[in-house]
């Protein structure tokens, strides 16, 4: 008989943290590095994530991407009721372990029988895993602005996705938050910047500058390196303000409150959870 | 008999001819009330007394410091005695018996200073008085008041007539922009009013920067989404230590604002009560720097001294980038959100978080 999972609170935040927003990420990592992308040229398939959960309609949870001729679309937290190859979980609780590197709890693979695309499609998410699972900095330029890329557009998003799932935590700080646009950014790279927006209890993300005008506050990094050195937990966030790695533009504290948030993020998706609330 | 001011006159008076029928109203009422000017019965408004109770009214010529030296023996006698003279002149020229004959005997004087701060700006540094603030809140016994409107001074000028003991309530030349629309907003010798609400930072302003301060945090709202708090600290002595905690604990960030020396007026008695709470706070203080102020009129004379609405919303964003050390505090208050609150949200999103669809306004871009 299978042994009965209670599926907590916590595993809903960082399954819709790991389905809503880092899954997403594989769109990136196919656009950024033909290594990749180009291997999905000339294939027209959807692709989807999922874990089974019995807290929605339907019974299901899923990230799908509709590829055509290598062009990625992205369909966050939509179940796709027929993809062609499927990745699916028994439950969120191996998704969440899967995905944060705790274990490997294997899906359930559906288009098995294709194999290449099933192999290069591995391959990219072995590729991602590796970048996002990583403790030391990146060696390479390139992979150091990946890596940037791909917690920029994570933590911000993962924010929004918590408040909205009600994380008591984050709702403490959006529910009270005049309309307000964090943003993080590395100087002279346009690519590298993403904001999240916050007002009374609602919230947005997107990449880009912010179409709001100036933001609240900004984290302006010197660069990918010295954005890296903080978000991978390597550097004093102290030390790199006062060696100009980091511009904290706007009120220092709010800094602070960011940070916060960010780490909220990171504990549901570096699976901490799991170890500290036991539930490995 | 004189009839009470309503908003609508209020509106139409310069702030000294309200304080003018404000105290001929009151002598109507109180026989004991006697009223005394240096030959400025015209400029500071005391006209309408001086025709109902001329037996109660003295003149006693270009001669300030006799003018408080009869007022304190008046008051000696058991009169109420009201006298009034440009700031500059009761503040300095009369210090010595506002010292001695007033704040010493601890007699019933009621100072009304007039052409407060820069507002008689064209006529120049010697009738500018930017320092009476400063001066006269060191003087013992003395209650100090710089309202924010003619309301104001009316309430103000009010509740010194009720109450025994030297009061110096500092009302401007001419008009004053009208802050309040209702006498009955629950004025109170001690208490700083709140103005606005907001948790981003604090201004506190008297007279007439508190006008300034509202707009300001109007500006703040609506270009940066940053929530000002402004009080309107119109008793500088005694001043309103619990607003002030309040706005430490709750806002982090104060900026004062006064048409006066930053050297020894509000900002200084803010500051005072700031580190004697021994909390931290980012602080500025706005007002007319250790210099002569320009001549020219008082709207821009405020501007100069970025103590108009832009200077004070400029200031605003400045000190949101001064570092605060409050001891763990993340600047936002949430913890004043009680649980309840949080648990009555967290349920109505419960529902909604189940059922968030791709295309909301409020949509994450993936």
């Amino acid at each position: 008989m299978a042994e009965e999972i209670k599926i907590t609170e916590s595993d809903v935040y960082a399954a819709n943290i790991f389905l809503g927003a880092a899954v997403p990420l594989l769109r990136v990592i196919c656009e950024s590095e033909p290594k990749y992308g180009d291997k999905f040229k000339g294939k027209f398939f959807v692709f989807q994530m999922s874990a089974l959960y019995d807290g929605v309609p339907g019974g299901k949870i899923a990230t799908h991407f509709v590829v055509e001729d290598g062009k990625w679309t992205c369909k966050a937290l939509e179940v796709h009721e027929s993809p062609d190859v499927e990745f699916q979980f028994a439950n969120l609780r191996k998704l969440n372990i899967f995905m944060s590197g705790k274990g490997m709890p294997l899906p359930r693979i559906k288009g098995a029988s294709k194999l290449g695309l099933l192999i290069s499609l591995l391959g990219a998410l072995l590729r991602m895993a590796g970048l996002m699972q990583a403790t030391t900095m990146p060696v390479s330029d390139a992979d150091k602005k990946l890596l940037t890329k791909l917690y920029f557009y994570l933590l911000p998003n993962g924010i929004s996705r918590l408040s909205k799932m009600g994380q008591p935590d984050v709702l403490k700080v959006t529910s009270v938050s005049p309309d307000r646009v964090y943003a993080l950014v590395v100087n002279g790279d346009d690519e590298l910047q993403s904001w999240v927006r916050m007002k009374e209890g609602q919230t947005s993300s997107g990449r880009g500058a912010s179409k709001r005008g100036i933001p609240f506050l900004s984290m302006e990094f010197r660069d990918p390196a010295s954005a890296l050195g903080i978000l991978m937990n390597i550097d004093n966030m102290m030390d790199s303000i006062e060696t100009g790695k980091l511009l904290i533009n706007g009120a220092p504290e709010f800094g602070d409150l960011v940070g916060d948030l960010m780490f909220k993020v990171a504990y549901y998706a570096q699976g901490e959870f799991l170890v500290k609330e036991k539930l490995l | 008999m004189a009839v009470e001011i309503t908003a609508a006159e209020s509106t139409k008076l310069a702030t000294a001819e309200i304080f003018g029928r404000t105290i001929a109203e009151l002598g109507e009422k109180d026989s004991r009330i006697v009223c005394l000017s240096p030959d400025l019965q015209s400029s500071t408004k005391m006209g309408d007394f001086f025709k109902k109770f001329p037996e109660r009214f003295y003149n006693v010529g270009i001669a300030e410091q006799n003018m408080v030296g009869i007022a304190a023996g008046l008051a000696r006698a058991g009169m109420v005695a009201f006298a009034s003279c440009f700031s500059v002149f009761m503040s300095l020229r009369c210090l010595d018996q506002v010292h001695t004959d007033v704040c010493y005997q601890n007699v019933d004087v009621k100072l009304i200073a007039t052409h407060g701060g820069t507002s008689y700006g064209p006529a120049g540094s010697t009738h500018h008085a930017i320092e009476d603030l400063g001066v006269i809140r060191t003087l013992v016994n003395m209650t100090l008041i710089c309202p924010a409107d003619g309301l104001e001074t009316a309430n103000a000028v009010k509740a010194a007539a009720a109450t025994p003991g030297p009061f110096y309530i500092r009302i401007n030349r001419g008009f004053d922009n009208t802050v309040y629309r209702n006498p009955d907003y629950g004025f109170q010798v001690g208490k700083a009013v709140t103005m606005a609400e907001g948790n981003d930072l604090t201004i506190i302003a008297c007279g007439s920067c508190v006008y300034e301060a509202i707009q300001a945090a109007s500006i703040l709202k609506a270009e940066q989404g940053i929530n000002a708090r402004v009080l309107n600290m119109h008793t500088i002595k005694p001043i309103d230590t619990e607003a002030i905690h309040k706005a430490i604990d709750e806002t982090h960030r104060i900026i004062t604002v006064e048409d006066h020396t930053i050297i020894g007026g509000l900002g200084s008695a803010v500051a005072e009560v700031i580190a004697d709470y021994g909390k931290a706070a980012a602080f500025l203080r706005l007002g007319i720097p250790d210099k002569w102020s320009p001549i020219g009129a008082p709207e821009d004379l405020r501007a100069y001294h970025k103590i108009d609405s832009a200077g004070i919303a400029a200031s605003g964003s400045e000190i949101l980038n001064k570092t605060v050390e409050t001891g763990g505090g993340n600047g936002i208050d949430a913890g004043a959100i009680t649980q309840s609150v949080l648990e009555v949200i967290k349920s109505a999103l419960t529902v909604a978080k189940r059922t968030l669809k791709p295309g909301d306004k409020w949509d994450d871009e993936v």
